[in-house]
């Protein structure tokens, strides 16, 4: 918090603050559905039910992320880089084998029971992080130079 | 009943929404007309959780319940945070949080309206 690159470094501001909001909509559906599909009636699909909580908790940390901006954005795009192989992966798996995906869940069909919502939003995600990484590296830069005389 | 007060609450959001698309154009932030819209939405999403946990058991099919059951208990969650993030965002983007909640708040609730329906 005290070195100045790392506080100037924020996800949050500006158009950020929709794609916090966004991900914390997604978020939220999928952890509240998850955990009723786990405790409620989990041996229908398990592999289905355990990618979904996956996808909830992924979408969870990318909101914090997103929210926290500084440290966090390293750990953001991991996080975003892992929906979109998610959505990829299991969107493809359950049309090669719908009946070990009987509900719709965040991931299955590509997130169309989401309104295609999970395989747009990593890709923002992903473009946003990459902004806000850029501009902390042009900031760094300068403050760099800032202190270049004094330092050393 | 149930059916009834979530017209009321996509009532509500359609109105929070379109406010919000207003006082992003004109530039302002958020005020205390806007934030009691926000309220009056948050008032009628906590009767409608309410309302649907005692009256859950209308909906039969445990994997529609669980839909219906998760989406009533993060309803409310909606409004309050969008409008925490609006208060701290000074920009004009502040009403795009509040406009984007609204909305989620509009479809999730025709789509409680829709379950609910499909059990009368």
């Amino acid at each position: 918090m005290t070195d100045p690159v790392l506080r100037d470094r924020r996800a949050l501001g500006g158009p950020g603050v929709l794609l916090v909001v966004v991900y914390g909509v997604l978020a939220l559906a999928a952890t509240g559905r998850s955990v009723l599909q786990i405790s409620e009636y989990f041996d229908r699909a398990p592999l289905a039910y355990v990618l979904s909580a996956l996808a909830a908790v992924v979408y969870l940390l990318a909101t914090w992320c997103l929210a926290r901006g500084g440290r966090w954005v390293r750990v953001g795009i991991v996080a975003c880089a892992v929906e979109l192989a998610g959505v990829l992966l299991v969107g493809l798996a359950s049309y090669l084998d719908p009946s070990a995906f009987p509900d719709k869940t965040v991931w299955s069909h590509f997130g169309q029971g989401y309104g295609f919502v999970p395989l747009v939003l990593p890709v923002l995600g992903l473009l946003w992080f990459r902004r806000v990484e850029r501009g902390a590296r042009a900031d760094a830069a300068v403050h760099e130079q800032d202190v270049a005389p004094t330092s050393d | 009943m149930i059916a009834a007060l979530t017209y009321v609450v996509v009532g509500l959001s359609v109105v929070l929404c379109g406010a919000a698309v207003v006082y992003a154009v004109r530039d302002r932030l958020i005020d205390d007309l806007l934030l009691g819209i926000a309220g009056l939405l948050e008032l009628a999403l906590l009767v409608v959780l309410v309302g649907g946990l005692v009256g859950s058991g209308h909906v039969t099919d445990s994997a529609e319940r669980a839909t219906f059951i998760a989406y009533l208990v993060s309803l409310p969650v909606i409004p309050p945070g969008t409008a925490f993030l609006a208060i701290k965002e000074k920009s004009r983007w502040a009403m795009g949080s509040i406009a984007v909640g609204a909305f989620a708040v509009g479809v999730m609730s025709a789509r409680l309206a829709q379950i609910w329906m499909s059990y009368d």
